[in-house]
C-alpha cells in the first residue's frame, strides 16, 4: 500500500510516460480486430456460422486485456515482480495440467487449458513468467552475473519450461521463443559477448545440420519422414510440394505476390478462403494481399516504433529489473514479429509463430498487453532527470 | 542463490567498507554500460532484420507479383469454387410453373489430369467421348491441350442440359480411361409459357437479375445465396473438400390463372391480327392494347395482358417484330430502345386520359358527398357553355332530359359537367384523390408509371378544367388505377390494393409469407356502392354498354372513348370497363384499346366485343353460370363457339321473352361508313331507357361519332376549324408506347395548367387566363365554337 501510495506520488511528479507506445499499441490492437474481421469472418462463417465469431472472442479478450493493461500499468512492477517466483511456478504448473482432463485439443494439438468455458494456452503465460522471473533473478544477483556459472543456471531457468512446451505440447515455436527471451535478457545483462556469439554460431551450426540432415533423409526416403523433416524441403523447394506440406506456404506467397504495391482493398483478398485459418499464422500475407507491400512494410514499421520505444525505456529505466524487464518484452516482440514474417516470406521453415495483436488468439492477446503494460509502468517510473544504474 | 554468491564476493578480499561499496559501484556502473550497449544493439540487429523482410516482401509482390496473380486467378475457380442458387419459381393461381430455373451444366477441361494421367490413352479416349457425347471438334481441344498441358480450367461448352451429360457420365463410369472433364452447375431460366403474361411475368437472365415485371419486382426474394466449395487443409497435412450449401430462392405465388389468361390473350392477339394493316398498312392491329381482369373483392389480378407479347424464353429477339433485314439496320441502342418498348407493361406503366369510364367516380364521388341524392334531372341540349367555352356532348342533338341513371348510362356530358359544377373541384378532386388517381397503386409489379404530375391540381383548376375532368378528359391515368378504382365502386368502397403475389414459399415449399388482400381505404360508402352498382348495370341493359354483355348474363360496366393528344380527331382511346355478374361482382375487367389500326377509330364497341367474347369463354370457366335467357342465335354462336353448356340454360327454347336486348346490336343494321349500328327508329328523341321501346339510338353513344343520324355532320363537327382555334385542348400527355409526356406548350396563359407534361388545355388564342369569354370571337369561322374533342 504505501508503495502504492508512493508510486502515484511520483507519478504526480515530473514523471514521464511514454503515450508513443501507448499508442502505437491501441492502433496495433484496432488495426488487428478490422484485419481480424476480414480474414477470419469465412472461416468463421463455415465453422461457426457467424462472420464475426472470431471477432467476438478476441474482442472479448482484448477488452480483459485492456482491464489488465491498466492493472499492470497502476500496481508498481516492484511491487508484481515480489510474486516473480509464484508466477513462474504456477505457469510451469499449467504446462503439467494439459495432460489433466483440463487439456483441450484444438485443430489435432493439445495445447489448451480449459477453465469452464475459457480456453488458455499455457505457452503464452509461460512467456510472461520467464521475461518476469528471469529479470528479478538477474537484477538480484547483482554483479555475479557475470560469473560463467549463473550464466547456465539462469539459462536452465529457461530451459525448463521450454522442454516442458515441447515435450508435451508439442510445440517448438513457443519453447524457441522462450529459449530466445532468455537468451536476449541474459545477453543484454552480461557485459560478455563471447559466449553469445558462440550461442548464436551454435544455433546456425545445428540449424545448417538439421537442413541438410532431412534433405538427406527425404532423399533416400522419398519423403516418408516426420512433418518438422518435410517441412524443411519444403520449404527449400516450395513448388514441389504445392499441394501438400507447404501449401499454406506457398498460398502465401501468392498472397502478397498478387497483393501487389496497393493491395486489392480491406477485405477483398482471395487468399484468405483458401489459406486455412489465415487468422492464425498467415495473417501477414492477407495484409499485403488487401493493403499491398505497402501495407506490409507498414505494419513492420508500427513493431519498429513499438520496439525502439522499448528500447528507450530500457535504456532509462531506473533500475535494473526495470530495464531487464522492458528488454524481454522488447526481445519477445522482435522475435515473434520477424519469426513470424519470415515464415509468411517462406525465409525459413515453417514454425507456426503468431503476429502479436494481428494473429486470432486470446490468450496471446490478453498477455501480451500486460507486457506492454509492465513497460509502460517502467517508463512511468522514468523521472526526467534521473539516471540511474 | 543470488545472496550466496553475493555474500562470498564480499568474504573474499578485505576491503574497507568505502572500497566495497565503490567497487560494486564501480562493477555496477559497468554493467548499466554494457546492458546500454547491447540494448541498443540488439535494437539495430532487429531493425536490420525488419529492413531485410521489409525488403522479402516487397520482393516478392515486385518480382513474382505478376506470376503468382496469375496463379491464384487460376486456381480460384479450380480450388473454391461457387455453387450457384436455385432462384425460386413463379407459379400460378393453381400451381402451374409460369417460371423456373433449370439445372444445366457447363463442361470443364482439365488438361493437367489428362497430360499427367498414368493411362496412356486417356488423351485418345477423352477426345473421342467429347466428340461422341457432345460432338467438341477434336482436333481444337487436343491442340489446346498440347498447347497449355498444365491448364485446369477450360470451359468447352455451356449450358447443356442433364439429358445429354447423363449418358457421358455412364461412360465415363465404365471407361476409366476418360479423365480430365468435369462439370460446373448453373441455372438456366426457363418460361413454359413462352410469351404467356410475358410483360407481367418479366425475364432474368443466367444471372439471377430480373428484369421487367414480377422477376424484376421480386428479384430479392426470388434469388438465394450462392454457397461455395473449398479446398480445406488440415494439420495432418491433407486437403479436404468442405462445402457451404447454396441457399435457394423463395417461390412466388400468384393469382394469376394460366387459363384465363390464355382466353384474354387469344382474343386480345385476334383482336391485334384481325386488324393488321387494316387502315395504316403494314402496322400491326393496334399501337398499343391491354386488358385486366381483377378479383373486385381481394384486389387480386387473375390475368393481365398487352399488346404484343414476346418470347420470354428468348427476349432479346427481335425477328416476331421486325423482318432481320430490319433489325440489323438498328444499332444496339435503337434495338434496346425498340425491346424496352415491346417489353414495357402497357397496363402499368403507359399512362392515357380516361375517357368516360371516369364517368361513375364522378357519380360517385356525387352520390357519397350527399351533393347528388339520386332523384336530380339534367337537360342536354347538346352542348354546355361554360365559362365561355362551349363544350358539346357526343351526341349533338342532345340527350333531353335525363335523371342520374340515365346520365351514366347514355354516357352524356352535359349532365355530368352539371354535376361536376354541383360537387365544385373540391369534392371532385378529393374523391378522385381518394380513387387513388394520381398516386401510384403500389402494384407489385416493376415499371408503375408516376401519374402525379399528370392529374390536375385543385388549386389551379379553372371551371372548364372541372367541366372535362367529370367525363374522364385532361388527366392521365394508367389501367392499373382505373380498375383498382372502380373494383372499390362496385365492391361496397373498399380500395384493395392491387397485387399478383398471393404466398412466399420457400424453396423446401414451406410458407414464408401470406399476402392477404389488403384494404387500404373505404373510397365510397357501402350504399353509394349498391347504387352505383344498380346504374352501371342500366349501362349494360339499355344503355351504351349493350355490345359487351356475354349471352345469358347480367353484367355491369361503363364505356369510355377519349381523344387522343393532339385532339385531331383521328386517334383515340377505346376502353371498357365491366364487372359480371351484375348483382354479386367475382370479377372485373378491363379492356384498353389504343388507336385501333381500323379507319374510323372512336367505337367504344371495338373494345366491349373484345371484353364479351372474353367474357363469354372466362366466366363459366370461373363457375359463375348463365342467369339469363338465350335467342336462338344466341345459342347458334355459342354452338358454334363450342361454349354451350345446355345443362345450365334450360330456358333456351323461348326465343320471344329472351330478346331483351342483348342481341339487339347483332341486329342492327350497320352503317356503312361508320361501322356502327343504326337505330332503325331513327333515334332522336331523347326519352331513353324504357326497356321496351330500347329506342337507344345506337349501341355506342360514347363515341363521339356515329350516333348521329348523320355521320357526315359529326365527321364535319369533329374536324371543324374552329377546334383549333378555340378550345383546343393541347397536348401535354402522350400515351405512347415510351409513354413520356411531351412538354406542354400550353402552360403559356392559362391558370389552369399543370405544369411539367401534365394533361393540359391550350387556350390557343390571347384571350386566356381562364376568362370568360375567350373563344368566342376568335372561333367564328367554324359551325360551333368549340372543339368537340372533349368528352364522351
Amino acid at each position: 500500500m504505501a508503495k502504492e501510495r508512493q508510486a502515484r506520488r511520483a507519478k504526480k511528479a515530473d514523471n514521464f510516460f511514454d503515450y508513443t507506445l501507448l499508442f502505437t499499441v491501441l492502433f496495433l490492437v484496432v488495426f488487428g480486430l478490422v484485419v481480424l474481421y476480414s480474414v477470419s469472418s469465412y472461416d468463421g462463417t463455415l465453422k461457426h456460422g457467424d462472420n464475426a465469431y472470431f471477432l467476438k472472442k478476441q474482442l472479448l479478450a482484448t477488452g480483459l486485456g485492456m482491464v489488465a493493461l491498466v492493472m499492470a500499468i497502476v500496481v508498481d512492477y516492484h511491487f508484481i515482480c515480489k510474486f516473480a517466483p509464484a508466477i513462474y511456478g504456477i505457469s510451469v504448473l499449467l504446462i503439467f495440467l494439459i495432460w489433466t482432463p483440463l487439456g483441450r485439443t484444438i485443430n489435432g494439438a493439445r495445447r489448451w487449458l480449459y477453465f469452464g468455458g475459457i480456453s488458455v494456452q499455457p505457452a503464452e503465460i509461460v512467456k510472461v513468467a520467464v521475461i518476469v522471473f528471469l529479470s528479478v533473478l538477474i537484477a538480484g544477483i547483482g554483479t555475479s552475473i557475470k560469473d560463467i556459472r549463473s550464466f547456465f543456471v539462469i539459462l536452465a531457468f529457461a530451459a525448463v519450461p521450454a522442454a516442458l512446451l515441447l515435450w508435451i505440447t508439442r510445440n517448438l515455436s513457443s519453447a524457441l521463443i522462450v529459449g530466445g527471451i532468455a537468451a536476449v535478457i541474459l545477453f543484454m545483462a552480461d557485459p560478455d559477448y563471447l559466449k553469445y556469439f558462440g550461442l548464436a554460431a551454435l544455433a546456425v551450426i545445428v540449424a545448417l545440420f538439421f537442413v541438410l540432415f532431412s534433405l538427406h533423409k527425404a532423399e533416400s526416403a522419398e519423403g516418408t519422414g516426420d512433418f518438422r523433416q518435410n517441412r524443411i524441403v519444403a520449404w527449400l523447394h516450395p513448388e514441389d510440394f504445392e499441394e501438400e506440406t507447404s501449401f499454406q506456404t506457398i498460398q502465401a506467397l501468392y498472397a502478397i505476390g498478387s497483393g501487389g504495391t496497393f493491395g486489392k482493398g480491406l477485405g477483398e483478398s482471395i487468399q484468405k478462403y483458401k489459406i486455412p485459418e489465415a487468422q492464425n499464422d498467415m495473417v501477414f500475407a492477407i495484409i499485403c494481399e488487401e493493403l499491398g507491400a505497402f501495407g506490409g512494410v507498414c505494419v513492420l514499421g508500427l513493431f519498429g516504433l513499438l520496439i525502439y520505444r522499448c528500447m528507450l525505456i530500457a535504456i532509462n529505466a531506473p533500475d535494473t529489473l526495470g530495464s531487464l524487464l522492458v528488454a524481454g518484452v522488447m526481445g519477445h516482440f522482435a522475435l515473434q514479429v520477424i519469426l513470424n514474417i519470415a515464415v509468411v516470406t517462406n525465409t525459413i521453415p515453417n514454425t507456426g509463430v503468431t503476429l502479436p495483436f494481428i494473429s486470432y488468439g486470446g490468450t496471446s492477446v490478453i498477455f501480451l498487453l500486460i507486457e506492454i503494460g509492465l513497460v509502460l509502468n517502467v517508463s512511468l517510473r522514468i523521472r526526467k532527470q534521473e539516471q540511474i544504474a | 542463490m543470488g545472496s550466496r554468491n553475493r555474500k562470498s564476493k564480499r568474504k573474499a578480499p578485505p576491503l574497507t567498507r568505502e572500497q566495497r561499496r565503490k567497487k560494486e559501484h564501480r562493477e555496477l556502473r559497468q554493467l548499466f554500460r554494457s546492458r546500454k550497449q547491447k540494448q541498443l544493439l540488439f535494437f539495430w540487429i532487429v531493425i536490420l532484420a525488419f529492413i531485410f523482410l521489409g525488403y522479402r516482401v516487397i520482393m516478392i509482390s515486385y518480382k513474382r507479383g505478376d506470376e503468382y496473380t496469375k496463379q491464384v486467378l487460376l486456381h480460384q475457380q479450380y480450388d473454391s469454387r461457387t455453387l450457384p442458387f436455385k432462384r425460386g419459381e413463379i407459379l400460378d393461381v393453381n400451381g402451374t410453373k409460369l417460371a423456373y430455373s433449370e439445372k444445366v451444366y457447363n463442361l470443364i477441361l482439365d488438361s493437367n489430369e489428362i497430360t499427367s494421367s498414368r493411362k496412356e490413352n486417356a488423351q485418345q479416349e477423352t477426345l473421342k467421348a467429347l466428340n461422341q457425347y457432345f460432338q467438341i471438334d477434336t482436333a481444337e481441344v487436343e491442340a489446346f491441350i498440347r498447347e497449355n498441358p498444365t491448364n485446369m480450367y477450360r470451359v468447352l461448352k455451356k449450358r447443356i442440359s442433364y439429358d445429354v451429360v447423363e449418358p457421358f457420365l455412364k461412360a465415363k463410369e465404365e471407361n476409366k480411361a476418360i479423365c480430365g472433364i468435369w462439370f460446373e452447375q448453373e441455372y438456366k431460366r426457363r418460361y413454359p409459357g413462352g410469351d404467356m403474361a410475358s410483360a407481367m411475368i418479366g425475364f432474368a437472365g443466367t444471372d439471377n437479375n430480373g428484369q421487367c415485371g414480377l422477376e424484376k419486382y421480386y428479384d430479392d426474394t426470388l434469388n438465394g445465396t450462392n454457397g461455395r466449395e473449398y479446398g480445406y487443409f488440415t494439420e495432418e497435412s491433407t486437403i479436404e473438400r468442405t462445402t457451404i450449401p447454396p441457399k435457394d430462392g423463395n417461390t412466388l405465388v400468384t393469382s394469376i390463372d394460366t387459363n384465363l389468361q390464355s382466353i384474354v390473350e387469344k382474343y386480345v392477339n385476334a383482336f391485334a391480327e384481325e386488324h393488321r394493316g387494316e387502315y395504316r398498312e403494314g402496322e400491326d392491329g393496334v399501337v398499343n392494347m391491354g386488358v385486366i381482369m381483377m378479383n373486385p373483392n381481394t384486389g387480386e389480378i387473375m390475368a393481365m395482358t398487352d399488346y404484343p407479347n414476346f418470347d420470354l424464353n428468348d427476349p432479346y429477339n427481335l425477328t416476331p417484330f421486325m423482318s432481320e433485314g430490319a433489325a440489323e439496320q438498328l444499332n444496339e441502342e435503337q434495338q434496346m430502345e425498340f425491346l424496352n418498348g415491346i417489353w414495357r407493361d402497357f397496363c402499368i406503366s403507359d399512362t392515357y386520359e380516361p375517357g368516360s369510364v371516369a364517368k361513375s367516380m364522378t357519380i360517385a364521388a356525387g352520390l357519397d358527398s350527399g351533393t347528388l341524392l339520386g332523384n336530380e334531372t339534367y337537360f342536354c341540349g347538346g352542348k354546355l357553355t361554360v365559362s365561355g367555352h362551349e363544350i358539346k356532348c357526343h351526341k349533338h342533338s342532345g340527350h333531353g332530359m335525363v335523371n342520374l341513371s340515365q346520365a351514366l348510362e347514355q354516357s352524356c356530358n352535359v349532365a355530368l359537367m352539371q354535376i361536376g359544377e354541383k360537387e365544385g373541384k373540391d369534392t371532385l378532386m378529393k374523391y378522385l384523390s381518394n380513387f387513388n388517381i394520381g398516386l401510384k397503386t403500389n402494384v407489385d409489379l416493376s415499371g408503375e408509371a408516376r401519374t402525379n404530375t399528370l392529374v390536375y391540381d385543385p388549386e389551379k383548376m379553372v371551371a372548364s378544367d372541372l367541366a372535362i375532368s367529370t367525363f374522364g378528359q385532361g388527366y392521365n391515368v394508367t389501367m392499373i388505377q382505373m380498375i383498382s378504382a372502380f373494383c372499390s365502386i362496385i365492391n361496397g368502397g373498399k380500395y384493395y390494393q392491387p397485387h399478383l403475389v398471393t404466398e412466399i414459399r420457400d424453396s423446401s415449399g414451406t410458407m414464408v409469407k401470406k399476402i392477404e388482400p389488403r384494404v387500404l381505404k373505404q373510397t365510397v360508402s357501402a350504399t353509394t356502392s349498391d347504387r352505383m352498382r344498380e346504374y352501371l348495370a342500366n349501362v349494360c341493359i339499355h344503355g351504351t354498354g349493350k355490345t359487351a354483355v356475354p349471352a345469358g348474363y347480367r353484367i355491369g360496366g361503363k364505356t369510355g372513348t377519349a381523344e387522343r393528344q393532339p385532339r385531331d380527331g383521328i386517334n383515340y382511346v377505346m376502353s371498357f370497363m365491366g364487372y359480371a355478374p351484375a348483382d354479386d361482382p367475382q370479377v372485373v375487367i378491363y379492356c384498353v384499346i389504343d388507336r385501333p389500326n381500323v379507319p374510323d377509330q372512336p367505337h367504344s364497341t371495338l373494345a366491349q366485343d373484345v371484353v364479351r367474347d372474353i367474357l363469354t369463354e372466362a366466366l363459366p370457366y370461373m363457375h359463375i353460370y348463365r342467369t339469363e335467357e338465350l335467342t336462338e342465335e344466341e345459342i347458334q354462336e355459342l354452338e358454334s363457339k363450342n361454349l354451350l353448356n345446355t345443362s345450365e340454360n334450360e330456358a333456351t327454347s323461348e326465343e320471344e321473352e329472351a330478346a331483351e336486348g342483348e342481341g339487339e346490336a347483332e341486329n342492327l343494321p350497320i352503317d356503312p361508313e361508320t361501322g356502327n349500328p343504326i337505330d332503325p327508329n331513327t333515334g332522336e328523341e331523347l326519352e331513353i331507357g324504357t326497356e321496351e321501346e330500347d329506342s337507344t339510338p345506337s349501341s355506342d353513344l360514347d363515341g363521339l361519332i356515329g350516333i348521329e343520324n348523320d355521320p357526315a355532320e359529326a365527321v364535319s363537327d369533329e374536324f371543324d376549324p374552329g377546334t383549333a382555334a378555340g378550345f383546343d385542348a393541347a397536348t401535354a400527355a402522350d400515351t405512347g408506347p415510351r409513354g413520356v409526356p411531351k412538354s406542354s406548350q400550353g402552360g403559356v396563359g392559362a391558370g389552369s395548367l399543370i405544369g411539367g407534361g401534365g394533361v393540359s388545355i391550350d387556350y390557343s388564342s390571347d384571350e386566356d387566363e381562364g376568362s370568360g369569354q375567350s373563344g368566342q370571337g376568335t372561333s367564328g369561322s367554324g359551325q360551333n365554337d368549340f372543339g368537340v374533342g372533349l368528352g364522351f
